[in-house]
């Protein structure tokens, strides 16, 4: 229980962030790809560096989770393809839906109707991945 | 509310979102696995679904605390129709309605690229970009140059025709 409301307030608060900043709006997804504002790249480029910074002093400092345990961060897999296919597809739906995954699940609750359409078609994206996932080169 | 929060406080914020979760949940960030934990619950009979789901469960409720987030500033500010807009090159004249049922299908298509593309490449703009750059991942670093790729592409040659 204590776990559930800590990380359903985390992704309320990581929401709102996102909302305060605008960086769910679909015109600021536009405005980056078009380069007229340096508002989404600062975001994302000092986004970054807090979290690259943070991830340097757990590790130096061998930072404990609240329950004890060493903090251990392990990067993704690397696979080329998917990452370079997968991600140029991402890109396209991230353009043109103007939402990445987090944004999503904030319009459903802003915009219901669109936001369930987009829910609708991320989960039918995925039922699409998994149907041909041992087709799709790696 | 018509001015967002600046980058260089927003930013930050979203930077500390990793090292909090970390701390407290000892998660790396990211969300769009919430979407193969549905479709396991959904679907379990898909090969791709039948995997050991609760290492995803959080979330979920991760997902759950972003609509709830959407849904307060409805709440308090309205539909964000008038807010998040400062018009946009030639999206002027979509700006209020382009979160109309009449768009469904073209966010419809986007939905699909998005839920299709991060598992796929295996993370989204969370997993990759914040959580996977910061730690120089190549992985990450190879799918977020392709993010922008991708999205160059269909922001300047898609849309127009789309919208």
């Amino acid at each position: 229980m204590f776990k559930f409301i800590i990380t359903l307030f985390l992704g309320f608060a990581f929401g709102s962030i996102l909302l305060a900043s605008q960086a769910f709006s679909w015109f600021r997804i536009q405005e980056m790809f078009h380069f007229q504002s340096f508002h989404m790249f600062g975001l994302l480029f000092s986004a970054i560096g807090t979290s690259a910074l943070f991830l340097f002093i757990i590790k130096k400092k061998k930072i404990k989770s609240i329950h004890g345990n060493q903090i251990e961060v392990k990067p993704k897999k690397l696979e080329l393809k998917a990452n370079i296919i997968g991600g140029l597809i991402f890109g396209l739906g991230w353009s043109i839906s103007g939402a990445c995954s987090a944004p999503v699940y904030i319009l459903v609750g802003l915009h219901w109707q669109i936001g369930l359409i987009l829910l609708a078609g991320a989960f039918t994206g995925t039922v699409i991945y998994g149907a041909f996932i041992n087709k799709l080169p790696r | 509310m018509n001015t967002p929060l600046a980058w260089y406080f927003a930013g930050p914020l979203i930077g500390l979102m990793v090292p909090i979760l970390l701390i407290l949940r000892e998660k790396q960030l990211g969300i769009s696995s919430s979407y193969r934990f549905v479709g396991a619950t959904l679907l379990p009979k898909l090969k791709y679904f039948n995997y050991s789901k609760n290492q995803d469960r959080w979330q979920i409720h991760f997902a759950l605390g972003l609509v709830l987030s959407g849904f307060a500033a409805f709440q308090l500010f309205g539909a964000f129709d008038e807010v998040v807009i400062q018009p946009i090159l030639d999206y002027e004249k979509a700006a209020v309605t382009i979160y109309d049922v009449k768009n469904g299908l073209q966010f419809f298509l986007g939905g699909i690229l998005v839920g299709f593309g991060a598992r796929y490449a295996n993370g989204c703009t969370a997993g990759h970009c914040i959580m996977g750059v910061s730690q120089f991942a190549t992985s990450s670093i190879i799918a977020t140059i392709s993010f922008f790729v991708g999205g160059l592409i269909g922001s300047l040659f898609i849309n127009p025709i789309l919208f």
